[in-house]
């Protein structure tokens, strides 16, 4: 498959750089002939030890990295041959931790001339089959210009082999260390997706470290493993294209071990515009 | 009343009793009054009522930004947050992001007195009760499907007047319970309900899955509707459900005793081929985990 601009050839292949550090596996499922529905899509990751988190199974970050790239490849498949873009992403997460490998499943529920909405479903293999997260994602549709779009259906990626002394996600996020209700990213290229924006993956990475920050602040907010990020509302506004990226939170509240926080992430350089709006439920673990 | 002749005297709306008002070009609040019909199992407003007081503000909003263009309600999320003071809630909301075929917009739900004033409990003014987000589609102006037809100018301050909700709000929807542990349920849709495009109301719709999530999520923990609260929606809008009756169907994802517990709902017009409407996905806790959310005014 080729996605990439042709006046843009980086050292790091932006079609597959993020999912490849998840090690997400993805093929697809054509509806039978003279059916008139798009494909499904499915993937596979397994749960790297580097990217457990405190919840003990993979951070919500990294899994919805994971449910933007395989909803996004299935959004994008049902539009051909225009291509989309990620405007919000809704998921719940039932389970916490993971055996791995984890299965995902993406359909798509809505194909419009604006936008399409698609379905995704994660399931741990690992056990038993148990429910991990069920997310939907709306994708605005897009004119792909120059960016050539080339396909061998039904597309098939292997899952890619495991990376030695790979790093956690939030140094491979460029996420800089710190506390508090502000976080940072640096903006490397090698974030950036075909179209030269900040991966959709790297803002919910992002989100979801700067929520727990922000709620570890708050004592009766912590467990005896500290916090973990769950469900997760992101509402993609705006493009990133300079950098730095700030999250900046506002933790609305605890209850019964839950911790609500407002999540708005601006483009520093961009003139501080806000590019992503949208709430992280942290729980205490 | 901002639209003439939407909503008919008897409707939802009216009988929640809400007021809106446009604060600047780009916000609005919208409160209605805390009474149990409108309570959830621990004390708290249904999150599906939430949710229609947010649509609502939301789609105000819309009506201002984008006249004289259209809106649909496309996504909508709610997560409850805090306890309801009473005796009002109000949501206040504004805009995120207007683009050319999208509108994206926040809601902050707090509880407030009579005056509009936030209550004061042990020095502080209390967490919010919820936040919630919207993306509205745009569509474009004289929308024959709409029966709303703007005024020049939108009036700044209006009430939904109507008669008073003096039946649990489940009860005036003819919300019915077909078999819990599926999460099985119905709910007509009549003139009551409707939207302006003659369709089932946005909030009522999330308000069906809501309770439809909470049957099936109490009946996997051993209880029923009433022993769950539930705290987040996360609702994808996919289609008007325009024929009824709105059937749910939920699928348990998990449920724990002690802890959260989620499902999918899918809703579907069963008047339309059973034409899948919406889907939602649906957090609870238990309604002793949750603890008492606030006295009722």
């Amino acid at each position: 498959m080729t996605a990439v601009p042709p006046d843009r050839l980086p050292d790091t292949d932006p079609r597959r750089h993020v999912s490849d550090y998840f090690r997400l596996e993805r093929w697809e499922v054509p509806p039978p002939p003279g059916e008139e529905r798009p494909s499904v899509v499915f993937g596979r990751a397994p749960v790297d030890s580097h990217q457990r988190g405190p919840g003990g199974g993979i951070r919500i970050g990294g899994l919805l990295t994971g449910i933007d790239s395989l909803g996004g490849f299935a959004s994008g498949l049902a539009v051909l041959p225009q291509w989309i873009v990620t405007t919000s992403l809704m998921a719940t997460v039932s389970e916490l931790t993971h055996v791995g490998p984890l299965r995902l499943r993406a359909d798509v529920l809505r194909r419009g001339r604006h936008s399409v909405v698609t379905a995704l479903d994660v399931v741990d293999e690992g056990a038993d089959g148990r429910h991990v997260a069920a997310a939907t994602m709306t994708c605005a549709v897009l004119d792909p210009g120059a960016m050539t779009l080339e396909f061998t259906r039904p597309v098939v990626v292997p899952m890619p082999d495991p990376q030695p002394d790979a790093p956690g996600p939030g140094e491979f996020f460029c996420i800089e260390p710190g506390e508090g209700p502000v976080t940072r990213l640096r903006l490397e290229d090698r974030l950036r997706n075909p179209w030269g924006i900040l991966h959709g993956g790297a803002v919910a990475m992002l989100a979801d470290e700067a929520a727990c920050r922000a709620a570890a602040a708050r004592p009766d907010a912590v467990g005896p493993d500290g916090v973990a990020a769950a469900d997760v509302v992101l509402h993609y506004l705006r493009p990133v294209k300079v950098g730095p990226v700030e999250a900046r939170c506002t933790v609305l509240g605890t209850r019964a071990g839950r911790t609500t926080v407002r999540v708005a992430i601006h483009d520093i350089g961009a003139d501080d515009r806000m590019v992503t709006a949208g709430s992280v439920t942290v729980l205490a673990v | 009343m901002a639209f003439p002749g939407y909503p008919p005297p008897e409707h939802l709306l009216g009988d929640l009793g809400m007021e809106a008002e446009l604060t600047t070009e780009t916000s609005a609040r919208v409160r209605t009054r805390v009474t149990p019909f409108v309570a959830s199992p621990d004390g708290g407003v249904r999150a599906g009522v939430l949710a229609t007081l947010v649509d609502i503000v939301g789609g105000a909003i819309a009506a201002r930004v984008l006249r004289p263009d259209w809106m649909a309600t496309a996504d909508l999320s709610l997560q409850l947050v805090g306890p309801v003071l009473g005796p009002w809630v109000e949501a206040r909301g504004t805009v995120l992001r207007r683009g050319r075929t999208t509108l994206v917009i926040e809601a902050l739900v707090v509880a407030v007195d009579e005056d509009g004033s936030e209550p004061v409990v042990d020095g502080r003014v209390p967490d919010p009760v919820a936040w919630a987000s919207m993306t509205f589609a745009v569509l474009p102006a004289r929308n024959p499907d709409s029966s709303v037809q703007f005024a020049a100018d939108l009036p700044l301050r209006w009430a939904f007047d109507g008669g008073t909700l003096d039946v649990p709000v489940l009860d005036a929807l003819s919300f019915h319970v077909l078999d819990a542990p599926a999460g099985r349920a119905s709910l007509p849709s009549s003139p009551y309900v409707h939207n302006s495009f003659g369709a089932v109301q946005g909030g009522v719709i999330a308000l069906l899955a809501e309770a439809a999530g909470a049957e099936a999520l109490g009946a996997a923990a051993g209880g029923d509707a009433t022993s769950v609260v539930v705290t987040e929606l996360q609702v994808a809008y996919l289609a008007l459900g325009r024929v009824g009756p709105m059937v749910s169907e939920a699928r348990v994802l998990a449920s724990d005793p002690d802890g959260r517990a989620a499902a999918v709902v899918e809703l579907r017009d069963d008047g339309a081929d059973g034409r899948l409407t919406t889907v939602v996905n649906v957090t609870a806790v238990p309604v002793a985990a949750a603890g008492r959310a606030g006295a009722l005014a």
